[in-house]
């Protein structure tokens, strides 16, 4: 199985994936922190992103939908924080990157969902003042190498 | 913050400076002002006229300070200004209004009438008449040094993701740094990949610099609510912080009050001279980029156009950097109609996006930034304030508009040479 310690290689790997294939990379990090958001929505979206027969228009409503959630999700300007939904914003801008067509994110799809899914863990941290520096991380590593493992 | 109605009329009568009775005594009544303000052009309300929301302040201008107007006020001729038309006031000169001013570029005598609504939301402030969600920015501004309540804990979670992310070391408290760089706490929370932008950009350009501990905090809720010594106190911390680490320049991020705020109105407030520069991102990405420091390897193909940030441009004067830096990054740059300094506000400036009541009026505003877009089609809207970049996506999103929105500096960043 192939070895990931660092985001050089991880993205190196990613980057060589085919759209259909980040899609079902970015469904399993955004499922891995699906748990730190309480919206319904998301969870539909997640599952939209893991089919691998998803049709085209399914995807687009995905889109729409995950779009909607991630801007009625995000802090207030001036408002007081909230790093446990915070947290939910988060997820929901991981699954916009997981259905985003590939051309239209830079990094792709399973990069940003990474990285907004890590972003998700870290208010979680914040919000429960638990250490939990790059466990996100290792899960992702962990998850490319099984997933480039042939099947 | 104490407040009563006699110190809402007392802060009022302090701030009747020079240029504000001058204004007073200079309008002519054309209503110019009106076109001008989206509130009023989104609308049809004649009350959202800028000249109009400034009525109480006029009123004690006329009845303290000119000859009939102290006659009248004498002899019982003349309405006071109460408490309760002061509460009904708080629609025109916090919800309706982001002191964008782009009235103050159309008066024909030469009014500024964002200066005049900034000094009588202090006589609103002291009266007790200003929104809930403004008092407490403010007070959470001062007792935790961020409006939304971001903690140092907080910033130091974001910067390890960041470092992770960017593989690169983000620098606090370093001494003697060429830049100090603030973060609006918007930034901090919903685009924490502005740090790892900046330090990939900074470290190709080889820029030394530093965030601090102490004040890492760029916006300032004081001028929001309009309580000067507040503001001054916001600002006196990053003055603090910049000479313990004794920085040559503070960076304004990508956020539009907060430039005017340190820039502009930050060493009157203080009392004093900074002994360092105060530049904007994006000031210090055009002089690196004419330094031949800052590269891109790509550019974005798809179709971009710019909304200007008011208080970076239109206030700010921060106007021709960001076109320099999209034509190095773009190869479709579109320019919307009235861009530049005669650019629309995006409708939640000035505080309104914190303040909830405004969410519908905000929201009508945002009409004429659809129809600014209608006129170009832009693939995507690129801005630098995390404030406006909400606002649009929200305005966008209630619109059906499928238009990202995306961060100059970010967008910079994911183009950047590896030379």
């Amino acid at each position: 199985m192939t070895t990931i310690t660092n985001d050089v290689k991880f993205r190196q790997l990613v980057s060589g994936l085919d759209a259909a294939r980040q899609r079902a990379l970015a469904a399993r990090f955004v499922g891995h922190v699906l748990d730190l958001c309480s919206d319904e929505r998301v969870t539909r979206v997640a599952q939209v992103a893991a089919k691998s027969d998803a049709s085209a228009s399914e995807l687009a409503t995905a889109l729409h939908t995950a779009r909607t959630a991630a801007i009625e999700s995000h802090n207030r300007c001036g408002a007081e924080c909230d790093w446990k939904d915070q947290a939910g914003y988060f997820v929901a801008r991981a699954a916009v990157a997981a259905i985003t067509p590939a051309d239209q994110m830079p990094g792709g799809p399973a990069w940003q969902a990474a990285v907004s899914s890590r972003m998700a863990r870290t208010c979680e941290s914040i919000d429960t003042a638990a250490e939990n520096a790059g466990t996100e991380q290792d899960y992702q590593y962990r998850t490319l190498a099984e997933f480039l493992e042939p099947r | 913050m104490s407040a009563s109605l006699e110190q809402g009329i007392h802060a009022f009568k302090e701030q009747i400076d020079a240029p504000v009775a001058t204004f007073f005594s200079s309008c002519v009544r054309c209503g110019l002002c009106a076109q001008a303000c989206l509130f009023y052009t989104e609308t049809g309300n004649p009350e959202y006229t800028p000249i109009h929301k400034l009525e109480p302040l006029r009123r004690v201008w006329k009845q303290e300070y000119t000859f009939w107007g102290r006659y009248a006020k004498a002899f019982g001729l003349s309405k006071p200004v109460t408490d309760a038309e002061l509460g009904d006031w708080e629609k025109y000169v916090y919800d309706s209004c982001t002191m964008c001013g782009r009235c103050s570029m159309v008066c024909p005598v030469g009014n500024d009438i964002a200066y005049m609504i900034r000094r009588m939301r202090e006589g609103m402030a002291a009266a007790g008449h200003a929104p809930e969600g403004l008092v407490g920015a403010t007070r959470r501004a001062i007792t935790i040094g961020s409006p939304m309540g971001v903690k140092l804990p907080a910033l130091q979670a974001q910067i390890r993701n960041a470092e992770q992310e960017s593989g690169l070391k983000i620098p606090v408290d370093v001494q003697g740094a060429d830049y100090m760089v603030l973060l609006s706490s918007m930034e901090i929370m919903n685009f924490p990949e502005f740090i790892s932008a900046i330090a990939r950009i900074f470290e190709r350009a080889n820029v030394s610099w530093t965030i601090s501990s102490e004040a890492f905090e760029a916006t300032n809720s004081g001028i929001q609510i309009g309580v000067s010594e507040l503001a001054a106190e916001l600002v006196q911390r990053v003055v603090d912080a910049a000479e313990k680490l004794q920085v040559k320049n503070v960076i304004s991020p990508e956020c539009g009050h907060a430039y005017f705020a340190i820039r502009w109105e930050g060493p009157n407030l203080v009392g004093k001279a900074f002994n360092f520069k105060v530049v904007h991102i994006l000031e210090l990405l055009d002089d690196l980029r004419k330094q031949g420091r800052l590269k891109v390897s790509s550019k974005e193909t798809q179709k971009l156009t710019y909304h200007d940030p008011c208080q970076i441009t239109r206030r700010g004067g921060v106007a021709e950097q960001p076109r320099n830096l999209l034509n190095m990054v773009a190869e479709n740059f579109v320019e919307m109609p009235e861009h530049g300094t005669m650019n629309w506000c995006c409708g939640a400036g000035g505080g309104v996006s914190t303040n909830e009541r405004a969410d519908e009026l905000r929201l009508k505003a945002f009409k004429r930034k659809q129809a600014q877009l209608n006129a170009v089609q832009p693939d995507a809207l690129v801005s630098a304030c995390s404030n406006c970049r909400i606002q649009l996506e929200e305005g966008l999103e209630e619109n059906s508009m499928d238009i990202p929105v995306l961060s100059l500096t970010e967008t910079i960043a994911a183009h950047l040479s590896d030379d």
